[in-house]
């Protein structure tokens, strides 16, 4: 089971360190090179011993399923990180925004919202008090209560709502 | 004694009404977090750091360190005692260290049809096992401490090279996966500015890497959006079982009678928990099954074992709660964390601006024992919302999916983002948590890596001063009496699994199932 997974999980792990550590002065150099070392050589034992001993023969995931049910978490959740903060790149003379910031609140309300109706399967006005009631809850929570300031989205900063 | 003058001034600190209110609250939080199968006391605990900040810093009035370690540490108890009752009346287990309590709990609930004995089986023990063990911590730390205080860069170093070798020794995963683990952990705490020359490292050029990948993040990532993940690929198992979990006084009656012939193994399970709960990498979880090992080695009828037999409730969860407050007791004394979710704590007071170690003691003194004391009272007031609120908690699990999932991701990326404020540190989680979830997968263990990313730092430096202190000459570790013990049972330590898989090879075993045979406990 472990087969293509180990391997691939290994090289990754013995490549990366060997990369970032030139093997340089014993002053700051010296920790990080011994340990990336002492991982590699670890990782590289866990493959060959996942290579060699004989293991049942089938895939990590048990059928597509279970592949596909974490994919449906894993997948908004990377969407829903990249709306709060927008996408863009930044050089030093300008910004080039590919996808302007969404903010926390937004992001959030569209988020529950995704959930509520494409997993939970909701009636339509369920999905809809969700999305309006999650973003207030935290907003009381958060904002008001613990007075922690979470992003703010591209309509905030041009001036067209408070959140 | 000097020791109860201590005590009771931590009590004094702990009674103080807001601490008292965070602890309620915490418990609660706790027990809800125990309850969802798919968040655990480690990432509870995590995802809720950050908000400890604000309590630390005064957000709240009269609020301060002591209030957020006692929060903290309250949704541990919580979650200790909170994981068993969705194993006990669903069959499906809310947290690791409850999935011992499939074997017995379970069938005890539903096949007796005595869920409230069960339920109250589980909490007497629990309670007794955490009073035991919160008794020894308070008479053993403030000895332990006091000796720490003459430590040495030479010996610092070789109490966390110790710790780092029973992780791999005793771990319960295959020892190269746990010392693979390790290295990382080091490795990924070495990003940023050098401790001691100031040089930048690992950094690949990226200032905002510079200050290194902060801890939390980190753990909100592999814990939190780890289980959600690996949750979320069981999920339509479902449960269509429903048992009443209605808890009586008669329940109770009967499992203190249960509890008083069983006394003797609950209370050496108990210390046993303690003991191995000290030892660094090892919470509650691998507590528990070795407590039902235990209890089911030198039970006079085996047979009743995966039955419904009470033993098999009350040894595992008194070992397991013991363990869980033994495993703060390295972190106070000597800044060594004994668990994951103590390693999470303990990253907590870094952030407050505390120093974990013997110095607490010293600096902190109302801090140290009102922890100590809020333990006591903590369990108490555990104890007491267990028997009152099962049918409550119960209820939680019907919570769907939908709304509990996007929630937790919700919080998670809170927590990660409200730290520094840094989008960066959301992307950290949401990364950590994808490596997370395939760590978990791939039979990785998680402690060694939590450990080794909190101890990472302190480690490189004490290891640095020595041999600056030694003009580079390894020799100096053996200078004193203590430190070579120490290096000399940590090396013993990482030779037993070798050890045992040469041994396991002469007789014809496949070396991997040598190795994976500490692994497989009873």
């Amino acid at each position: 089971m472990l087969i293509a997974a180990v391997a691939m999980f290994d090289s990754r792990a013995a490549f990366n360190p060997s990369a970032s550590t030139a093997p340089g002065d014993v002053g700051s150099r010296w920790y990080p090179f011994w340990a990336a070392s002492i991982m590699g050589v670890a990782s590289l034992i866990v493959a060959y011993r996942a290579l060699t001993t004989p293991q049942a023969i089938e895939g990590v995931f048990e059928g597509s399923r279970s592949l596909f049910a974490v994919l449906k978490i894993a997948v908004p959740m990377l969407v829903y990180a990249l709306l709060i903060g927008g996408i863009g790149f930044r050089t030093t003379d300008f910004t080039y925004r590919i996808l302007p910031p969404f903010g926390f609140y937004l992001a959030t309300a569209l988020y529950m919202g995704l959930f509520a109706w494409w997993i939970g399967r909701y009636k339509i006005w369920w999905v809809a008090a969700i999305t309006v009631a999650f973003p207030i809850v935290i907003f009381a929570v958060f904002e008001i209560g613990f007075r922690v300031s979470l992003p703010k989205s591209f309509l905030y900063t041009s001036g067209l709502l408070p959140f | 004694m000097e020791v109860f003058g201590q005590l009771a001034g931590g009590f004094a600190v702990a009674l103080h009404p807001i601490n008292m209110a965070m602890l309620f609250v915490a418990v609660v939080l706790g027990l809800v977090i125990g309850v969802l199968p798919g968040l655990g006391g480690t990432s509870g605990v995590a995802i809720l750091l950050p908000i400890t900040v604000f309590i630390a810093h005064g957000s709240l009035p009269g609020s301060d360190a002591t209030t957020a370690i006692i929060f903290l540490a309250g949704i541990y108890w919580g979650a200790l005692f909170g994981g068993v009752i969705t194993s006990i009346l669903f069959n499906i287990p809310g947290e690791p260290w409850a999935v011992v309590l499939l074997f017995d709990g379970f069938p005890l609930a539903k096949r007796l049809g005595k869920p409230g004995l069960a339920l109250a089986s589980s909490f007497v023990s629990s309670f007794l096992g955490a009073l035991v063990s919160t008794i020894l911590f308070t008479f053993f730390a403030l000895p332990i401490a006091l000796k720490a205080l003459e430590f040495g860069p030479a010996e610092l170093f070789a109490v966390f090279a110790l710790s780092f070798a029973t992780l791999i020794g005793l771990g319960a995963e295959a020892p190269m996966k746990s010392l693979a683990m390790l290295a990382l952990g080091l490795l990924l705490a070495a990003i940023g500015f050098d401790t001691i020359t100031g040089e930048q490292r690992l950094n690949f050029g990226q200032i905002s890497l510079l200050s290194g990948i902060s801890f939390v993040p980190v753990t909100i990532g592999l814990f939190g959006i780890g289980e959600i993940l690996a949750s979320a690929e069981e999920q339509g198992i479902g449960f269509v079982e429903n048992i009443s979990a209605r808890l009586g006084l008669r329940d109770v009656l009967e499992a203190v009678r249960e509890l008083r012939k069983r006394l003797r193994l609950v209370l050496s399970n108990a210390i046993i928990g303690f003991f191995f709960g000290v030892l660094p990498g090892h919470g509650a979880t691998a507590a528990s099954f070795l407590g039902y090992g235990l209890a089911r080695q030198y039970s006079k009828n085996k047979e009743n074992f995966g039955k419904g037999e009470i033993s098999g409730i009350m040894g595992p969860q008194a070992a397991a709660d013991s363990a869980g407050v033994a495993s703060l007791v390295p972190m106070i004394t000597l800044g060594i964390p004994g668990s994951p979710t103590s390693a999470v704590i303990m990253a907590g007071l870094f952030i407050w601006g505390l120093q974990p170690g013997p110095v607490l003691f010293i600096q902190h003194p109302d801090f140290v024992w009102g922890l100590i004391a809020s333990i006591y009272l903590g369990h108490l007031l555990t104890f007491v919302l267990c028997l009152l609120a099962v049918p409550l908690l119960a209820m939680i699990m019907r919570v769907p999916y939908a709304i509990i999932t996007p929630f937790i991701v919700v919080i998670s990326i809170i927590g990660s983002y409200s730290l520094n404020n840094s989008m960066l540190d959301v992307f950290i989680t949401v990364v950590f948590g994808v490596i997370g979830y395939w760590l978990r997968k791939m039979k990785y263990p998680l402690a060694p890596l939590v450990v080794a990313l909190v101890l990472g730092d302190s480690t490189e430096r004490e290891l640095r001063k020595a041999l600056i202190a030694g003009h580079g000459s390894p020799l100096y570790f053996f200078n004193s009496g203590l430190s070579t013990v120490l290096l000399v049972l940590a090396i013993v330590l990482v030779l037993i699994p070798l050890v045992r898989s040469i041994r396991a090879r002469r007789r014809g075993v496949s070396p991997t199932a040598g190795a994976g045979s500490a692994a497989a406990h009873p």
